[in-house]
Protein backbone atom coordinates (compact mmCIF):
# COMPACT_ATOMS: atom_id res chain seq x y z
CA UNK A 1 0.00 0.00 0.00
CA UNK A 2 2.88 2.85 -1.13
CA UNK A 3 0.48 4.78 -2.14
CA UNK A 4 -1.01 5.18 1.35
CA UNK A 5 1.98 7.91 1.84
CA UNK A 6 1.70 10.01 4.60
CA UNK A 7 -0.73 12.87 4.26
CA UNK A 8 1.18 15.93 4.63
CA UNK A 9 -1.72 17.25 6.84
CA UNK A 10 -1.43 21.11 6.19
CA UNK A 11 -2.58 22.85 9.15
CA UNK A 12 -3.86 26.53 8.54
CA UNK A 13 -0.59 27.49 10.75
CA UNK A 14 2.00 25.47 8.28
CA UNK A 15 0.51 26.94 5.13
CA UNK A 16 3.36 29.40 3.59
CA UNK A 17 1.15 32.18 2.77
CA UNK A 18 0.88 33.41 6.74
CA UNK A 19 4.40 33.26 7.39
CA UNK A 20 4.63 35.19 3.92
CA UNK A 21 2.56 37.79 5.44
CA UNK A 22 3.62 38.09 8.95
CA UNK A 23 7.06 38.58 7.53
CA UNK A 24 5.72 41.13 5.04
CA UNK A 25 4.09 42.27 8.24
CA UNK A 26 7.12 42.93 10.06
CA UNK A 27 9.04 44.37 7.16
CA UNK A 28 7.08 46.99 7.13
CA UNK A 29 6.33 47.65 10.54
CA UNK A 30 9.14 50.22 11.18
CA UNK A 31 7.04 52.48 9.17
CA UNK A 32 3.55 51.82 10.04
CA UNK A 33 4.05 51.58 13.54
CA UNK A 34 5.59 54.26 16.44
CA UNK A 35 8.77 53.83 18.20
CA UNK A 36 7.23 52.93 21.23
CA UNK A 37 5.74 50.12 19.93
CA UNK A 38 8.54 49.05 17.60
CA UNK A 39 10.89 49.10 20.61
CA UNK A 40 8.30 46.39 22.07
CA UNK A 41 8.35 44.73 18.55
CA UNK A 42 12.26 44.26 19.19
CA UNK A 43 11.26 43.00 22.84
CA UNK A 44 8.81 40.97 22.08
CA UNK A 45 11.22 39.01 19.09
CA UNK A 46 14.34 38.50 21.33
CA UNK A 47 11.76 37.14 24.15
CA UNK A 48 10.21 34.69 21.41
CA UNK A 49 13.73 33.48 20.65
CA UNK A 50 13.77 32.80 24.61
CA UNK A 51 10.66 31.48 24.41
CA UNK A 52 11.29 29.22 21.17
CA UNK A 53 14.68 27.61 23.13
CA UNK A 54 12.75 26.87 26.08
CA UNK A 55 10.28 25.15 24.36
CA UNK A 56 12.57 22.74 22.54
CA UNK A 57 12.89 21.44 26.63
CA UNK A 58 9.51 22.11 27.07
CA UNK A 59 7.28 21.29 24.15
CA UNK A 60 8.83 19.12 22.73
CA UNK A 61 11.16 17.17 24.92
CA UNK A 62 8.23 17.54 27.85
CA UNK A 63 10.92 18.92 30.55
CA UNK A 64 9.72 22.31 32.04
CA UNK A 65 13.03 24.32 32.48
CA UNK A 66 12.97 26.68 34.81
CA UNK A 67 16.46 28.26 34.54
CA UNK A 68 16.54 29.27 31.21
CA UNK A 69 16.89 33.15 31.99
CA UNK A 70 19.95 32.32 33.20
CA UNK A 71 21.12 31.70 29.60
CA UNK A 72 19.67 34.88 28.68
CA UNK A 73 21.22 36.73 30.95
CA UNK A 74 24.74 34.99 30.76
CA UNK A 75 24.57 35.68 26.75
CA UNK A 76 24.22 39.09 27.74
CA UNK A 77 26.89 39.42 30.39
CA UNK A 78 29.03 38.23 27.89
CA UNK A 79 28.60 40.78 25.11
CA UNK A 80 28.40 43.54 27.78
CA UNK A 81 31.21 42.49 29.63
CA UNK A 82 33.96 41.83 26.52
CA UNK A 83 32.19 45.16 24.95
CA UNK A 84 33.06 47.38 27.70
CA UNK A 85 35.92 45.21 29.63
CA UNK A 86 37.77 43.37 26.90
CA UNK A 87 36.95 45.95 24.34
CA UNK A 88 35.89 43.57 22.34
CA UNK A 89 34.38 43.51 18.76
CA UNK A 90 30.69 43.24 18.68
CA UNK A 91 30.51 40.72 16.79
CA UNK A 92 32.94 38.63 18.25
CA UNK A 93 31.25 39.11 21.70
CA UNK A 94 27.83 38.87 19.59
CA UNK A 95 29.22 35.03 19.04
CA UNK A 96 30.31 34.56 22.79
CA UNK A 97 26.66 34.87 23.74
CA UNK A 98 25.82 31.81 23.17
CA UNK A 99 28.74 30.12 23.43
CA UNK A 100 29.21 30.80 26.41
CA UNK A 101 25.65 30.03 27.56
CA UNK A 102 26.24 26.76 25.67
CA UNK A 103 29.15 25.45 27.68
CA UNK A 104 27.44 26.63 31.31
CA UNK A 105 24.67 24.83 29.32
CA UNK A 106 26.42 21.43 29.40
CA UNK A 107 28.06 21.85 32.65
CA UNK A 108 24.21 22.22 33.83
CA UNK A 109 22.72 20.17 31.78
CA UNK A 110 25.03 17.03 32.71
CA UNK A 111 23.48 17.26 36.24
CA UNK A 112 19.79 18.20 35.08
CA UNK A 113 19.38 15.76 32.34
CA UNK A 114 19.47 12.85 35.23
CA UNK A 115 16.13 13.95 36.53
CA UNK A 116 12.99 14.02 35.22
CA UNK A 117 9.80 15.92 35.46
CA UNK A 118 9.41 18.04 38.71
CA UNK A 119 13.08 17.19 40.04
CA UNK A 120 14.36 18.60 36.45
CA UNK A 121 12.36 21.80 37.17
CA UNK A 122 13.10 22.14 40.27
CA UNK A 123 17.20 21.65 39.35
CA UNK A 124 17.17 23.98 36.80
CA UNK A 125 15.53 26.85 39.12
CA UNK A 126 18.30 25.86 41.61
CA UNK A 127 20.97 26.49 38.97
CA UNK A 128 19.41 29.53 37.89
CA UNK A 129 19.09 30.72 41.12
CA UNK A 130 22.71 30.02 41.64
CA UNK A 131 23.98 31.71 38.55
CA UNK A 132 22.31 34.69 39.78
CA UNK A 133 23.36 34.92 42.75
CA UNK A 134 26.97 34.54 41.88
CA UNK A 135 26.48 37.20 38.99
CA UNK A 136 24.45 39.68 41.78
CA UNK A 137 27.12 39.07 44.24
CA UNK A 138 30.48 39.17 42.43
CA UNK A 139 30.28 42.93 42.08
CA UNK A 140 34.05 43.40 41.16
CA UNK A 141 33.89 41.23 38.12
CA UNK A 142 29.88 41.21 36.85
CA UNK A 143 29.11 44.89 38.47
CA UNK A 144 26.52 42.97 40.94
CA UNK A 145 23.31 44.70 41.08
CA UNK A 146 24.33 47.86 39.31
CA UNK A 147 24.81 45.96 36.07
CA UNK A 148 26.90 47.17 33.60
CA UNK A 149 25.97 50.28 31.31
CA UNK A 150 27.03 51.38 27.92
CA UNK A 151 26.57 48.80 26.05
CA UNK A 152 26.57 49.82 22.63
CA UNK A 153 26.08 48.28 19.14
CA UNK A 154 28.16 49.54 16.00
CA UNK A 155 27.71 52.88 14.64
CA UNK A 156 25.21 51.45 11.26
CA UNK A 157 22.79 49.53 14.15
CA UNK A 158 22.52 52.48 16.70
CA UNK A 159 19.00 53.63 15.00
CA UNK A 160 16.16 52.17 16.08
CA UNK A 161 15.29 50.90 12.75
CA UNK A 162 18.26 49.26 11.83
CA UNK A 163 18.57 47.34 15.20
CA UNK A 164 14.85 46.42 14.79
CA UNK A 165 15.96 44.62 11.33
CA UNK A 166 18.87 43.42 13.08
CA UNK A 167 16.67 41.61 15.33
CA UNK A 168 14.73 40.71 13.17
CA UNK A 169 17.26 38.51 11.00
CA UNK A 170 18.81 37.09 14.21
CA UNK A 171 15.49 35.67 15.22
CA UNK A 172 14.20 34.76 11.72
CA UNK A 173 17.29 32.77 11.15
CA UNK A 174 16.80 31.06 14.86
CA UNK A 175 13.44 30.19 14.23
CA UNK A 176 14.81 28.75 10.88
CA UNK A 177 17.16 26.60 12.65
CA UNK A 178 15.11 25.48 15.78
CA UNK A 179 11.99 24.54 13.13
CA UNK A 180 14.76 22.60 11.28
CA UNK A 181 16.12 20.60 14.63
CA UNK A 182 12.24 20.12 15.57
CA UNK A 183 11.73 18.38 12.23
CA UNK A 184 14.37 16.37 12.03
CA UNK A 185 15.87 13.06 13.15
CA UNK A 186 16.93 14.49 16.10
CA UNK A 187 14.04 16.40 16.59
CA UNK A 188 11.57 13.36 16.55
CA UNK A 189 14.35 11.51 18.81
CA UNK A 190 13.11 13.86 21.54
CA UNK A 191 9.44 14.27 20.90
CA UNK A 192 9.64 10.76 20.84
CA UNK A 193 11.51 10.64 24.61
CA UNK A 194 8.64 12.57 25.48
CA UNK A 195 5.98 10.86 24.80
CA UNK A 196 7.55 7.61 25.96
CA UNK A 197 11.12 7.47 27.13
CA UNK A 198 10.86 4.13 28.23
CA UNK A 199 10.28 2.89 24.61
CA UNK A 200 13.36 5.22 23.69
CA UNK A 201 15.60 4.02 25.60
CA UNK A 202 14.42 0.33 24.31
CA UNK A 203 15.19 1.47 20.74
CA UNK A 204 18.67 2.25 21.55
CA UNK A 205 18.47 5.52 22.41
CA UNK A 206 20.75 7.22 25.38
CA UNK A 207 17.67 9.30 26.85
CA UNK A 208 20.39 11.51 29.11
CA UNK A 209 22.96 11.96 25.82
CA UNK A 210 19.91 13.49 24.00
CA UNK A 211 18.37 14.98 26.95
CA UNK A 212 22.05 16.56 26.78
CA UNK A 213 22.24 17.90 24.14
CA UNK A 214 18.64 19.22 23.51
CA UNK A 215 19.28 21.34 26.70
CA UNK A 216 23.03 22.76 24.97
CA UNK A 217 20.75 24.01 22.11
CA UNK A 218 18.24 25.46 23.98
CA UNK A 219 20.94 26.89 26.32
CA UNK A 220 23.10 28.62 23.28
CA UNK A 221 19.75 30.09 21.59
CA UNK A 222 18.57 31.70 24.93
CA UNK A 223 22.18 32.94 25.54
CA UNK A 224 21.83 34.34 21.81
CA UNK A 225 18.72 36.42 22.81
CA UNK A 226 20.28 37.79 25.73
CA UNK A 227 23.40 38.90 23.37
CA UNK A 228 21.55 40.79 20.91
CA UNK A 229 18.88 42.58 23.23
CA UNK A 230 21.96 43.74 25.58
CA UNK A 231 23.38 46.10 22.80
CA UNK A 232 19.90 47.68 21.80
CA UNK A 233 19.27 48.02 25.49
CA UNK A 234 22.87 49.50 25.84
CA UNK A 235 22.73 47.65 29.37
CA UNK A 236 22.83 44.38 31.40
CA UNK A 237 21.40 43.98 34.64
CA UNK A 238 20.85 40.80 37.44
CA UNK A 239 17.32 40.83 36.86
CA UNK A 240 17.88 39.50 33.28
CA UNK A 241 18.65 36.04 35.14
CA UNK A 242 15.99 35.96 37.95
CA UNK A 243 13.47 32.90 37.98
CA UNK A 244 10.84 35.65 37.37
CA UNK A 245 12.45 35.96 33.93
CA UNK A 246 13.02 31.94 33.93
CA UNK A 247 8.96 32.06 34.19
CA UNK A 248 8.22 34.73 31.14
CA UNK A 249 8.98 31.94 28.62
CA UNK A 250 7.13 29.44 30.69
CA UNK A 251 4.04 31.45 30.35
CA UNK A 252 4.39 32.76 26.81
CA UNK A 253 4.21 28.91 26.16
CA UNK A 254 1.23 27.66 28.05
CA UNK A 255 -0.85 31.12 26.76
CA UNK A 256 0.58 30.51 23.10
CA UNK A 257 0.70 26.43 23.12
CA UNK A 258 3.27 24.43 23.51
CA UNK A 259 2.73 21.74 21.21
CA UNK A 260 2.89 24.21 18.13
CA UNK A 261 6.28 25.75 17.35
CA UNK A 262 4.68 29.05 16.85
CA UNK A 263 2.45 28.81 20.27
CA UNK A 264 5.33 30.56 21.87
CA UNK A 265 5.75 33.29 19.78
CA UNK A 266 2.42 33.83 20.15
CA UNK A 267 1.93 33.86 23.76
CA UNK A 268 5.43 36.51 23.90
CA UNK A 269 3.80 38.76 21.43
CA UNK A 270 0.65 38.69 23.08
CA UNK A 271 2.35 38.91 26.68
CA UNK A 272 4.99 41.80 25.56
CA UNK A 273 2.29 43.87 23.65
CA UNK A 274 -0.14 43.36 26.60
CA UNK A 275 2.02 44.23 29.06
CA UNK A 276 2.60 47.10 27.28
CA UNK A 277 -0.84 48.28 26.97
CA UNK A 278 -1.64 47.52 30.08
CA UNK A 279 0.69 49.71 32.06
CA UNK A 280 -0.42 52.83 30.66
CA UNK A 281 -3.45 52.34 32.96
CA UNK A 282 -2.50 50.03 36.04
CA UNK A 283 0.75 49.08 37.27
CA UNK A 284 -1.24 45.76 38.33
CA UNK A 285 -0.26 43.77 35.59
CA UNK A 286 0.61 40.82 37.42
CA UNK A 287 -3.31 40.52 38.09
CA UNK A 288 -4.54 40.85 34.79
CA UNK A 289 -1.74 38.25 33.24
CA UNK A 290 -2.32 35.86 36.12
CA UNK A 291 -6.26 36.42 34.85
CA UNK A 292 -5.32 35.91 31.23
CA UNK A 293 -3.43 32.50 32.49
CA UNK A 294 -6.18 31.17 34.45
CA UNK A 295 -8.49 31.91 31.51
CA UNK A 296 -6.43 29.86 28.57
CA UNK A 297 -5.63 27.09 31.09
CA UNK A 298 -9.32 26.52 32.24
CA UNK A 299 -10.98 27.31 28.82
CA UNK A 300 -7.74 26.91 26.38
CA UNK A 301 -5.78 24.10 27.58
CA UNK A 302 -3.66 23.06 24.59
CA UNK A 303 -3.23 27.61 24.55
CA UNK A 304 -4.42 30.17 22.03
CA UNK A 305 -2.77 28.57 19.17
CA UNK A 306 -4.19 25.20 20.10
CA UNK A 307 -7.51 26.00 20.50
CA UNK A 308 -7.56 27.85 16.88
CA UNK A 309 -5.81 24.84 14.84
CA UNK A 310 -8.49 22.18 16.76
CA UNK A 311 -10.99 24.05 15.24
CA UNK A 312 -9.60 24.50 12.08
CA UNK A 313 -8.75 20.65 12.23
CA UNK A 314 -12.79 20.12 13.30
CA UNK A 315 -14.19 22.36 10.59
CA UNK A 316 -11.73 20.55 7.76
CA UNK A 317 -13.09 17.06 9.23
CA UNK A 318 -16.50 17.98 9.12
CA UNK A 319 -16.09 19.70 5.57
CA UNK A 320 -14.38 16.24 4.60
CA UNK A 321 -17.66 13.94 5.92
CA UNK A 322 -20.11 16.56 3.63
CA UNK A 323 -18.24 15.77 0.48
CA UNK A 324 -17.86 12.08 1.33
CA UNK A 325 -21.65 12.15 1.31
CA UNK B 1 26.71 -18.89 21.90
CA UNK B 2 23.91 -16.65 21.38
CA UNK B 3 22.44 -15.58 24.68
CA UNK B 4 23.59 -16.74 27.72
CA UNK B 5 22.57 -16.43 31.32
CA UNK B 6 25.30 -17.68 33.89
CA UNK B 7 24.00 -18.52 37.34
CA UNK B 8 21.99 -14.65 37.63
CA UNK B 9 20.38 -13.58 40.56
CA UNK B 10 18.31 -10.60 41.31
CA UNK B 11 17.19 -9.31 44.77
CA UNK B 12 14.73 -7.40 45.83
CA UNK B 13 15.84 -6.65 49.43
CA UNK B 14 15.36 -10.04 51.00
CA UNK B 15 13.42 -11.29 48.36
CA UNK B 16 15.14 -13.29 45.51
CA UNK B 17 13.24 -13.14 42.78
CA UNK B 18 15.61 -14.80 39.97
CA UNK B 19 17.79 -17.52 41.61
CA UNK B 20 21.44 -18.48 40.27
CA UNK B 21 19.70 -19.33 36.32
CA UNK B 22 21.67 -20.67 34.10
CA UNK B 23 20.33 -20.50 30.77
CA UNK B 24 21.57 -20.78 27.20
CA UNK B 25 18.91 -19.22 24.12
CA UNK B 26 19.95 -20.56 20.81
CA UNK B 27 20.23 -18.78 17.34
CA UNK B 28 17.17 -19.07 15.64
CA UNK B 29 15.19 -20.49 18.40
CA UNK B 30 11.68 -18.98 19.80
CA UNK B 31 11.94 -19.71 23.40
CA UNK B 32 9.25 -19.46 25.56
CA UNK B 33 9.84 -18.74 29.85
CA UNK B 34 7.18 -19.91 31.55
CA UNK B 35 6.05 -20.39 35.23
CA UNK B 36 3.24 -19.29 37.76
CA UNK B 37 2.67 -16.02 38.87
CA UNK B 38 5.72 -14.51 40.54
CA UNK B 39 7.89 -17.38 39.13
CA UNK B 40 10.47 -14.48 37.83
CA UNK B 41 9.95 -15.18 34.77
CA UNK B 42 9.48 -10.83 33.69
CA UNK B 43 12.22 -10.22 36.01
CA UNK B 44 14.56 -12.70 34.44
CA UNK B 45 12.99 -10.92 31.21
CA UNK B 46 14.46 -7.47 32.35
CA UNK B 47 17.66 -8.85 33.34
CA UNK B 48 18.32 -9.96 29.97
CA UNK B 49 17.25 -6.74 28.31
CA UNK B 50 18.71 -4.39 30.86
CA UNK B 51 15.28 -3.41 32.35
CA UNK B 52 17.15 -4.51 35.65
CA UNK B 53 20.69 -5.20 36.90
CA UNK B 54 21.51 -8.57 38.44
CA UNK B 55 22.46 -8.90 42.00
CA UNK B 56 25.14 -11.80 40.72
CA UNK B 57 25.76 -13.99 37.68
CA UNK B 58 26.50 -12.73 34.54
CA UNK B 59 24.34 -12.32 30.46
CA UNK B 60 26.28 -13.15 27.65
CA UNK B 61 25.61 -11.68 24.53
CA UNK B 62 27.59 -13.45 21.47
CA UNK B 63 30.57 -14.11 24.08
CA UNK B 64 30.49 -10.18 25.22
CA UNK B 65 29.57 -9.95 28.86
CA UNK B 66 26.44 -7.00 28.72
CA UNK B 67 25.46 -8.29 32.40
CA UNK B 68 26.19 -4.10 33.43
CA UNK B 69 25.48 -2.80 30.26
CA UNK B 70 22.40 -0.23 29.88
CA UNK B 71 19.36 -0.83 28.01
CA UNK B 72 19.77 1.21 25.06
CA UNK B 73 23.36 -0.58 24.66
CA UNK B 74 21.93 -3.80 24.77
CA UNK B 75 19.26 -2.78 21.89
CA UNK B 76 22.40 -1.47 19.89
CA UNK B 77 24.05 -5.11 19.98
CA UNK B 78 20.41 -6.46 18.43
CA UNK B 79 18.18 -7.17 22.03
CA UNK B 80 15.13 -5.68 21.62
CA UNK B 81 12.03 -5.76 23.85
CA UNK B 82 8.44 -5.12 24.08
CA UNK B 83 6.26 -4.76 27.07
CA UNK B 84 3.35 -6.89 29.01
CA UNK B 85 1.62 -3.52 29.49
CA UNK B 86 1.92 -2.15 25.51
CA UNK B 87 4.55 0.47 25.62
CA UNK B 88 3.93 2.63 21.87
CA UNK B 89 3.98 6.27 21.61
CA UNK B 90 0.25 7.10 22.57
CA UNK B 91 0.60 10.99 20.50
CA UNK B 92 3.34 9.85 18.00
CA UNK B 93 1.32 8.21 14.60
CA UNK B 94 1.96 4.89 13.42
CA UNK B 95 4.32 5.89 11.01
CA UNK B 96 5.89 8.03 13.12
CA UNK B 97 6.43 5.37 15.71
CA UNK B 98 7.94 2.59 13.12
CA UNK B 99 9.88 5.53 11.72
CA UNK B 100 11.40 6.19 15.53
CA UNK B 101 12.75 2.49 15.45
CA UNK B 102 14.39 2.93 12.00
CA UNK B 103 15.92 6.17 13.03
CA UNK B 104 17.44 4.67 16.04
CA UNK B 105 18.79 1.48 14.59
CA UNK B 106 20.61 3.18 11.18
CA UNK B 107 22.06 5.93 13.73
CA UNK B 108 20.54 8.88 12.30
CA UNK B 109 18.96 10.42 15.16
CA UNK B 110 22.12 12.86 15.30
CA UNK B 111 20.68 14.70 12.01
CA UNK B 112 19.76 17.67 13.05
CA UNK B 113 18.78 19.51 9.93
CA UNK B 114 17.03 17.00 7.60
CA UNK B 115 13.48 16.14 7.52
CA UNK B 116 12.76 12.87 9.51
CA UNK B 117 10.11 11.91 7.27
CA UNK B 118 12.39 11.65 4.56
CA UNK B 119 14.16 8.87 5.91
CA UNK B 120 13.71 4.97 5.23
CA UNK B 121 10.23 5.81 3.11
CA UNK B 122 10.42 2.15 1.91
CA UNK B 123 11.37 0.00 5.24
CA UNK B 124 8.62 1.74 7.15
CA UNK B 125 5.61 1.15 4.91
CA UNK B 126 7.49 -2.66 4.12
CA UNK B 127 7.01 -2.66 8.10
CA UNK B 128 3.78 -1.68 8.54
CA UNK B 129 2.55 -3.94 5.85
CA UNK B 130 4.59 -6.65 7.38
CA UNK B 131 2.02 -6.66 10.30
CA UNK B 132 -0.69 -4.95 8.58
CA UNK B 133 -1.05 -1.60 10.12
CA UNK B 134 -0.61 0.27 6.71
CA UNK B 135 -4.20 1.02 6.38
CA UNK B 136 -3.70 2.78 9.67
CA UNK B 137 -0.53 4.81 9.58
CA UNK B 138 -1.57 8.46 9.68
CA UNK B 139 -3.88 6.99 12.83
CA UNK B 140 -2.74 8.17 16.69
CA UNK B 141 -1.15 5.64 18.47
CA UNK B 142 -3.75 5.79 21.40
CA UNK B 143 -6.48 5.88 18.72
CA UNK B 144 -6.23 2.08 18.04
CA UNK B 145 -7.54 -1.17 18.87
CA UNK B 146 -5.21 -3.26 21.82
CA UNK B 147 -4.58 -6.11 19.22
CA UNK B 148 -3.23 -3.19 16.91
CA UNK B 149 -1.34 -1.60 19.94
CA UNK B 150 0.63 -4.70 19.98
CA UNK B 151 1.44 -5.82 16.66
CA UNK B 152 2.34 -1.36 16.70
CA UNK B 153 5.08 -2.39 19.15
CA UNK B 154 6.41 -5.40 17.85
CA UNK B 155 6.80 -2.97 14.85
CA UNK B 156 8.51 -0.85 16.24
CA UNK B 157 10.80 -3.00 17.40
CA UNK B 158 11.29 -4.64 14.02
CA UNK B 159 12.21 -1.50 13.23
CA UNK B 160 16.00 -1.65 15.43
CA UNK B 161 16.45 -4.74 13.25
CA UNK B 162 17.06 -6.94 16.01
CA UNK B 163 18.96 -10.58 16.30
CA UNK B 164 17.16 -11.11 19.34
CA UNK B 165 13.82 -10.18 20.07
CA UNK B 166 12.54 -10.33 23.72
CA UNK B 167 8.40 -10.29 24.07
CA UNK B 168 7.01 -9.78 27.33
CA UNK B 169 3.44 -11.47 27.34
CA UNK B 170 2.94 -10.96 24.00
CA UNK B 171 -0.76 -11.61 23.49
CA UNK B 172 -1.59 -10.57 27.09
CA UNK B 173 -5.27 -8.68 26.74
CA UNK B 174 -5.92 -10.33 23.19
CA UNK B 175 -9.12 -11.78 21.97
CA UNK B 176 -8.56 -15.49 20.98
CA UNK B 177 -8.59 -13.97 16.54
CA UNK B 178 -5.73 -11.64 17.81
CA UNK B 179 -3.85 -13.70 19.41
CA UNK B 180 -3.68 -16.14 16.54
CA UNK B 181 -2.77 -13.55 14.67
CA UNK B 182 -0.04 -12.11 16.33
CA UNK B 183 1.73 -15.85 17.11
CA UNK B 184 1.67 -16.22 13.32
CA UNK B 185 3.15 -12.83 12.48
CA UNK B 186 5.70 -13.65 15.20
CA UNK B 187 6.61 -17.18 13.55
CA UNK B 188 6.90 -15.67 10.21
CA UNK B 189 9.26 -13.10 11.09
CA UNK B 190 11.16 -15.90 13.26
CA UNK B 191 11.67 -17.72 9.89
CA UNK B 192 11.66 -14.70 7.67
CA UNK B 193 14.21 -12.56 9.13
CA UNK B 194 15.91 -15.32 11.34
CA UNK B 195 15.07 -13.39 14.38
CA UNK B 196 15.65 -15.39 17.80
CA UNK B 197 12.52 -14.96 20.32
CA UNK B 198 12.52 -14.99 23.40
CA UNK B 199 9.13 -14.57 25.07
CA UNK B 200 7.39 -14.88 28.33
CA UNK B 201 3.15 -16.19 28.01
CA UNK B 202 0.63 -17.63 30.47
CA UNK B 203 -1.33 -19.14 27.79
CA UNK B 204 -0.10 -22.70 27.27
CA UNK B 205 -1.79 -23.07 24.49
CA UNK B 206 0.14 -20.02 22.76
CA UNK B 207 3.52 -21.66 24.04
CA UNK B 208 2.91 -25.04 23.17
CA UNK B 209 2.27 -23.91 19.76
CA UNK B 210 4.81 -22.13 19.10
CA UNK B 211 8.19 -22.25 20.85
CA UNK B 212 10.71 -24.57 19.97
CA UNK B 213 12.10 -24.46 23.47
CA UNK B 214 10.93 -24.20 26.63
CA UNK B 215 12.36 -23.07 29.85
CA UNK B 216 10.25 -23.48 33.53
CA UNK B 217 10.86 -21.09 36.09
CA UNK B 218 9.24 -21.77 39.96
CA UNK B 219 10.07 -19.37 42.84
CA UNK B 220 13.09 -17.62 40.76
CA UNK B 221 14.85 -21.25 39.87
CA UNK B 222 15.03 -22.68 36.47
CA UNK B 223 13.51 -26.66 36.92
CA UNK B 224 13.16 -27.51 33.33
CA UNK B 225 14.51 -27.07 30.18
CA UNK B 226 13.94 -28.32 26.92
CA UNK B 227 11.70 -29.26 23.95
CA UNK B 228 7.68 -28.82 24.74
CA UNK B 229 7.67 -32.48 24.78
CA UNK B 230 10.76 -32.69 26.89
CA UNK B 231 8.72 -30.06 29.32
CA UNK B 232 5.30 -31.68 29.54
CA UNK B 233 6.59 -34.77 30.24
CA UNK B 234 8.82 -33.58 33.69
CA UNK B 235 7.02 -34.49 36.55
CA UNK B 236 8.38 -31.37 38.78
CA UNK B 237 7.07 -29.09 36.02
CA UNK B 238 4.03 -30.92 36.25
CA UNK B 239 3.84 -31.04 39.74
CA UNK B 240 4.50 -27.14 40.09
CA UNK B 241 3.21 -25.43 37.55
CA UNK B 242 0.66 -27.62 34.87
CA UNK B 243 -1.07 -29.30 38.47
CA UNK B 244 -0.82 -32.68 36.04
CA UNK B 245 -2.42 -31.84 33.64
CA UNK B 246 -0.43 -31.36 30.78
Amino acid sequence: MLQNQIKEEKSLLQRGWWLALLILLSLIAPFVISEFYLTILCEALVMSLLALSFNLLFGYMGQLSFGQAAFYGLGGYAVAMLMTKAQFNFWLSLIAGPVLAAIIGLIVGYFCVRLRGIYFAILTLAFGELIFFIVFKWHNFTGGDDGIQGVFPPEFLKSLISYYYFILIVFLLSAFILWKIIHSPFGQTIISMRENSERTEFLGINIARYQLIAFVIAAAFAGLAGAIWVPFYRSVAPSYLTWIKSGEPVMAAILGGPSLFFGPILGMFIMTFFHAWVLGFTVYWPVVMGALILVVIFFLPGGILGFIQEKVHQRRERLNQLMEK
Amino acid sequence: MFLQTQGITKEFGKLRAVNNVTLEIKKGDIHAIIGPNGAGKSTYFNLVTGYHRATSGKVLFRDKEITNLPAYSRCNLGITRSFQITSIYPKLTVYESVLMGLLSHRKVTLNFFSSAKKFFKEEVWRTLEDVGLADQANTLGDSISHGDKKRLELAITLGTEPELLCLDEPTCGMSPEETDIAMSLIKKFSEERGLTILFTEHDMSVVFGIAKRISVLHQGTLIADGTPQEVRASEEVQKVYLGGSA
